[in-house]
């Protein structure tokens, strides 16, 4: 809601604005709304110059139409499809994650969330030498996991640190936290600052549901309106920046089926563009020769209820050997 | 010298022809919306301008994949079997795909050259809005647009229900603030479509669960043996008197066919049912 104000638009001046205050005109919103006609005979002011301050208001404060001819032209050019790091994974993608996209990992704790994150991570700052944005908010992500990654990928050593140098790990514990990640990220790629985040391809946000559980339930409802600033922060930030955005989500039983499905409810269920359900083994202790399952449960482009054998995890770290964290 | 002047002359004489088209139709109003997709409503089967259809269901029941099924029938061309007719589509969710409109389109043009995609997609107008104050003065400003595009038929909004939540939450205590926006949205929505002769699609996100009371039923008595849809009502009243068709998606639950969907289409001035199914390929809707 913008408030009329000297300077917001030319044309609108000190004197104008007080009359229309005085005629209980005080927004944008209600300027425009409001019959100008009568405006003009009530206020005694001109119509003519009521109409061009209308028009510029317009011209500001609304979304502009684009042509699809000309969006298709744009997106052929800024589109891409990232690897994940397991081929199985991509076929379920349809050849991979696609920027302008959010796509949902969703999952009991143990079935992978974090290390798929962690290998697309890999992929795209080893193989695409793009940058990645890792927002941590369950402390999951390991340093020397991802190194791990890296070296059973690449042998030599300047280019595995070379990919550790393009992600770059922020740490939040709360949804505020995250938002102004968010906002920081964005404030960078608009302003094309290429210095420490480069040419940024990927978002991972490992998890949404930590930061967002706490604000559901009740009655209130500004819990969810967060959670849906925060989806609108995401999907903006995928399509205005072709970015692929990723997040992880928790599971819950669905109350009358049975079955598994993403938590965070109805209203979030709408938010991602792709949604992947991942099951692992049932408990951390139990026989680890389990193959994890990955489960296409929403697509744009691919049938649902497509399933994978999840080829990621610990067979991509043939040996165990020592590690050192990097600086 | 009088060849570049006979030309020069022919070119006026197209330009006042092509203004009096331009004229003839807006006269005669919009071009028909009739063979848009009989299925999708009950009986006598075709939306009119000024018709309000709402889309309702919850994720991943279809109801964008109709949406992308209806914009190939209006933006191809009349010798591809489409309605050449131009659209307009305000996306409120960041969730219109262009790449799979284009896949879609490629499967039912056929042998078709990049000139022809071009032109197809020429038809279409894309507009996101990032909240309802945005949504309602980007409105205002298409006012204008619908008058100069005698052919736009359609305008497609997805979703109403984008900003429900922020809105409440902004709205504070009142009911009534928090619904001043979309009720302004609303009734700017029905003036633009009776006043321009449109046809307005808007989904809306099953975001509240199914009253248990029995009592509080939305439909007529008649149809609620065919309705068992996870309805509540929730957005502002305006919206509601508004719309004379209410598509209600869902997918059958533990089909073998993941690709088969259902929707029962209401019109709700009349008290019409009917329940059919589709199924979505690579080419998009198929009855």
């Amino acid at each position: 809601m913008v408030v009329l104000r000297a300077g917001l638009c030319p044309g609108l001046t000190e004197e104008m604005i007080q009359v229309l205050r005085a005629n209980n005109i005080r927004t944008v919103v209600d300027f425009v709304s409001s019959d100008l006609e009568d405006v003009a005979q009530s206020c005694s002011l001109s119509y003519k110059a009521l109409v061009a301050v209308r028009r510029v208001l317009l011209a500001q404060f609304s979304a502009f139409p684009t042509n699809g001819a000309d969006l298709y032209e744009e997106l052929k050019s800024s589109t891409a499809i990232l690897p994940t790091g397991s081929p199985s994974l991509d076929q379920l993608l349809d050849t991979g994650l696609y920027t302008g996209e959010v796509t949902e990992l969703a999952g009991a704790p143990g079935s992978g969330k974090t290390q798929v994150c962690l290998s697309i991570a890999a992929s795209v700052s080893l193989g695409l030498r793009q940058h990645v944005f890792f927002l941590d908010s369950t402390g999951g992500f390991t340093a020397s996991r991802l190194y791990q990654i890296l070296q059973a990928r690449v042998e030599d050593k300047e280019e595995q640190l070379e990919a550790m140098q393009r992600v770059q790990v922020v740490r939040v514990f709360d949804v505020y936290e995250m938002l102004r990640a968010l906002h920081e990220v964005r404030d960078c790629l608009s302003q094309q600052v290429e210095s420490s985040t480069g040419p940024l391809k990927a978002v991972l946000i490992d998890s949404v549901s930590a930061v967002l559980s706490p604000l559901l339930g009740g009655r209130q409802s500004e819990g969810v309106a967060i959670m849906m600033q925060l989806a609108r922060e995401l999907k903006a930030l995928a399509k205005e920046f072709s970015v692929a955005v990723v997040v992880t989500n928790q599971v819950t039983k669905d109350s009358s089926t049975g079955a598994l499905k993403s938590a965070l409810g109805r209203s979030w269920s709408f938010v991602p563009n792709t949604r992947v359900l991942l099951q692992g083994r049932a408990s951390p202790w139990e026989d680890s020769t389990v193959p994890r399952t990955a489960c296409l449960a929403k697509s744009p482009r691919q049938p649902t209820g497509m399933q994978v054998q999840l080829d990621i995890g610990s067979d991509d770290v043939q040996e165990q050997r020592p590690v050192t964290p990097t600086p | 010298m009088g060849d570049a002047f006979r030309r020069a002359e022919s070119g006026t004489q197209r330009v006042s022809s092509f203004f009096s088209l331009k004229l003839l139709a807006r006269l005669e109003g919009r071009s028909s919306l009739k063979n848009l997709e009989p299925n999708l409503f009950a009986e006598e089967g075709s939306p009119v301008h000024g018709d309000v259809i709402e889309f309702h269901g919850p994720e991943g029941t279809g109801k964008t994949e109709m949406l992308y099924h209806l914009i190939a029938r209006c933006i191809i061309p009349k010798s591809g079997g489409g309605l050449e007719v131009e659209v307009m589509f305000i996306d409120t969710d960041y969730h219109f795909d262009m790449l799979r409109l284009v896949t879609i389109l490629e499967h039912r043009l056929g042998q078709s050259t990049e000139e022809t995609m071009k032109c197809c997609l020429g038809r279409l107008f894309l507009v996101n809005c990032n909240s309802s104050t945005q949504l309602l003065l980007t409105l205002y400003s298409l006012e204008n647009m619908f008058c100069t595009h005698p052919s736009l038929c359609l305008l497609i909004l997805d979703s109403i229900s984008a900003f429900y939540w922020i809105d409440r939450s902004n709205g504070g205590e009142s009911l009534n603030s928090q619904e001043m926006n979309l009720k302004k949205c609303a009734n700017l929505l029905e003036k633009l479509v009776r006043e321009h002769h449109l046809a307005l699609f808007a989904t809306t996100q099953s975001l509240m669960q199914k009253s248990t009371n029995p009592s509080e039923s939305f439909f007529p008595v008649k149809l609620q043996h065919e309705i068992d849809a996870d309805y509540r009502p929730y957005l502002c009243k305006s919206w509601q008197q508004m719309v004379t068709y209410r598509i209600f998606f869902s997918k059958p639950f533990n089909s073998s066919n993941s690709k088969a969907f259902t929707f029962v289409s209401c019109h709700l001035k009349r008290n019409h049912a009917v329940k059919r199914s589709f199924t979505v390929s690579e080419c998009g809707v198929q009855f």
